[in-house]
């Protein structure tokens, strides 16, 4: 137990470190394989300090809770829930992690935006990005892809929360940020987003999608989710 | 409790005060292996606008936050500032409203009472506000209160509560069973169960609605009330506003917030936070014998009535007490059946023990404050404080014999750890 407390201290001192000006109290998970999916799936109803919280129960009671979590609510994929199950008993359990982190930082420069999608995106708004009824708002032939060039930007990297109406139809979720992703990443899924499904034919003339540049700088101003509603709503 | 179970219990102040450190010798984009990923960690003032800064979070999404002792111990009754908070489901969306400590405006809400009746009926909050009321002083106090100290003996998931998810509250409101006996609804002869629901709804479509079903013959119910007002003001939103049940000694849980629904039943409620959540087995159980997915109506009940229970609120580390007399101080209580009749204290972490001097409580609901001398001597010095009642029940002086694999009713004799 006490390697463990010495390992959480330096996990989240790490994570603490300097981000930039102003963002000192920040909690980040340690590095490993699917730790996005934590971060995708476990934060509609779960902050990282609730996840950190946790850190120290037996690899048992981390396959009980998850699996009593998709009585709260939680539906995911079996292959997805097991992926889940791994990193945390991996980099959560007893006596701090049981693997070592990746020795590199996972800075792709090029990345499959269908790829990212599938991962993290399709299980909210669904494969074909068809969204959810009244749930999850659907990215096919949704015209908010194309209000501004930075707004979608905006939203995978600080989420949205808020009332939106996509053609008729009303949404009052949140949806939670994605800036664990590479800027590779994150310009790679909303370049296949803009195109996929149709969507090619809502590109205005001329239309350039977003490079991992772009995103990196959009990265550099956070913003909390209603003000990303805000800047949509200035720009429609 | 002791060393191990301390391990984990890192607040989000803690993690401001290691910021500098590791901000001044390393830069994230140093340590490989580490993305620039990271999430703001939030104060409760900026989760619940009104709610102290000093509040220790347990999870930001859904607004789970305790009291820091120092700042419980101040109050006769605890202010809604500081007072401990638990949803459920996120607070975001159409639920934005209730992350708040004003009263929530809500004039058109009306609670039903349906279910195996012969007349179901709906009752406005505006009529139900001009019905005759009554106080409860009473402990409000989360199931899970003290699940870190399970951790000596296996560490539970969940929100690691120390001893300040309570507060000792006036509530205001309409008698409960007046109030059904003047509804004339006619419940069916086969009714066993009276089922409680709130406004809340879960995340997501899938997940299990939260409702709490209660014995219709509970003698608790005698005493609960239909509350409106949260020492003497309407109740927040963040504690239930507009309309909450309030069953006087019974878990924070069984008080079901922005009540909506008061349902006949012949079962109990199906939903999961009966079924399976807020649960304790009927018997003993070690850790690997009994899982947090094992719990069944038949091995299990759900956690209504306070097991008996005393916290010290003085010294505490913080107070960086000095060698020589010193006062202890401390607040007891149950779950109102019996009246608290001893609180034993010990300064030397067992070997001797004295008598507290129990002042009366405000209700037999409210939580007894009680004082003794003694002395610290320079080194190290344990507290320890146990409360028993006239029916004899007591706390275990080792909690741990409770443990159970969701981390609730922690009631172990109560130990405060002073280095003088």
């Amino acid at each position: 137990m006490r390697v463990g407390f010495v390992w959480l201290l330096t996990a989240l001192a790490i994570a603490f470190s300097a981000l930039d000006a102003g963002a000192a109290d920040r909690i980040e998970l340690p590095q490993g394989p699917n730790r996005d999916l934590v971060y995708s799936r476990c934060r509609t109803c779960h902050d990282l300090q609730s996840v950190v919280d946790s850190a120290g129960i037996t690899d048992d009671d981390w396959q009980a809770l998850i699996e009593n979590m998709r009585q709260y609510g939680l539906r995911i994929p079996a292959d997805e829930q097991k992926k889940i199950v791994q990193y945390l008993v991996t980099y959560l359990g007893p006596g701090g992690p049981k693997a070592a982190p990746p020795s590199q930082a996972s800075a792709q420069t090029t990345a499959d935006g269908k790829a990212v999608f599938a991962r993290q995106c399709s299980a909210c708004h669904q494969a074909e990005g068809t969204g959810l009824a009244k749930t999850f708002p659907p990215l096919a032939s949704n015209p908010d892809l194309f209000i501004d060039r930075l707004f979608p930007v905006y939203v995978v990297l600080n989420g949205l929360e808020g009332q939106l109406a996509i053609k008729g139809d009303h949404y009052n979720g949140v949806m939670p940020p994605f800036d664990y992703l590479s800027n590779a990443e994150l310009a790679a899924v909303l370049a296949y987003v803009r195109s996929a499904w149709g969507n090619d034919k809502l590109r205005p003339a001329g239309f350039v999608d977003v490079d991992a540049a772009a995103v990196g700088k959009a990265r550099q101003k956070p913003m909390k989710p209603k003000e990303v509603h805000a800047y949509r709503a200035a720009h429609l | 409790m002791n060393k191990k179970s301390k391990q984990f219990q890192l607040s989000r102040r803690d993690f401001g005060k290691l910021t500098g450190a590791a901000a001044a010798g390393l830069s994230l984009n140093m340590i490989p292996g580490f993305a620039r990923t990271a999430f703001a960690v939030e104060t409760a003032d900026q989760i619940i606008p009104g709610k102290s800064a000093s509040m220790i979070i347990h999870n930001a999404k859904l607004g789970v936050m305790e009291t820091p002792l120092v700042l419980l111990r101040k109050y006769a009754h605890t202010p809604k500032e500081i007072l401990f908070c638990r949803f459920h489901f996120p607070h975001e969306g159409d639920a934005a409203w209730y992350a708040s400590l004003q009263p929530p405006k809500r004039e058109d809400w009306v609670l039903e009472i349906d279910g195996l009746v012969q007349r179901p009926r709906q009752v406005k909050l505006t009529d139900i506000e001009k019905m005759p009321q009554v106080k409860r002083v009473s402990v409000i106090q989360c199931a899970g209160n003290g699940r870190s100290f399970y951790a000596a003996e296996q560490k539970v998931g969940g929100g690691q509560w120390k001893n300040g998810g309570m507060g000792n509250v006036e509530w205001e409101g309409v008698p409960l069973r007046q109030f059904l006996a003047d509804q004339k609804v006619v419940p069916a002869a086969s009714v066993r169960w009276l089922t409680a629901e709130g406004w809340d709804q879960p995340a997501t479509p899938e997940g299990s609605d939260f409702s709490k079903s209660y014995h219709i013959e509970d003698g608790a119910l005698d005493n609960a009330i239909l509350a409106l007002k949260l020492n003497g003001e309407p109740i927040p939103a963040a504690h239930g506003g507009p309309l909450r049940l309030i069953i006087p000694g019974y878990y924070g849980n069984m008080n079901v917030k922005m009540l909506t629904k008061l349902l006949y039943m012949d079962e109990q409620a199906p939903s999961v936070f009966q079924s399976l959540g807020y649960r304790m087995p009927l018997r003993p159980v070690k850790p690997g014998q009994f899982k947090a997915n094992d719990y069944t109506i038949e091995n299990s009940r759900p956690t209504y009535a306070h097991v008996i229970k005393s916290v010290i609120f003085s010294p505490l580390p913080e107070d960086k007490p000095g060698s020589g007399p010193v006062q202890i101080t401390g607040v007891a209580f149950n779950d109102g059946t019996a009246p608290i009749t001893s609180v034993q204290v010990s300064a030397d972490g067992g070997k001797t023990w004295q008598e507290a001097a129990i002042k009366p409580a405000e209700s037999p609901w409210a939580w007894y404050h009680w004082q003794v001398d003694a002395k610290l001597v320079s080194g190290a010095n344990t507290l320890i404080s146990r409360a028993t009642d006239a029916l004899g029940r007591s706390q275990p002086l080792d909690g741990l014999t409770r443990w159970n694999p969701r981390g609730f009713e922690w009631n172990g004799a109560d130990r405060v750890f002073l280095t003088v």
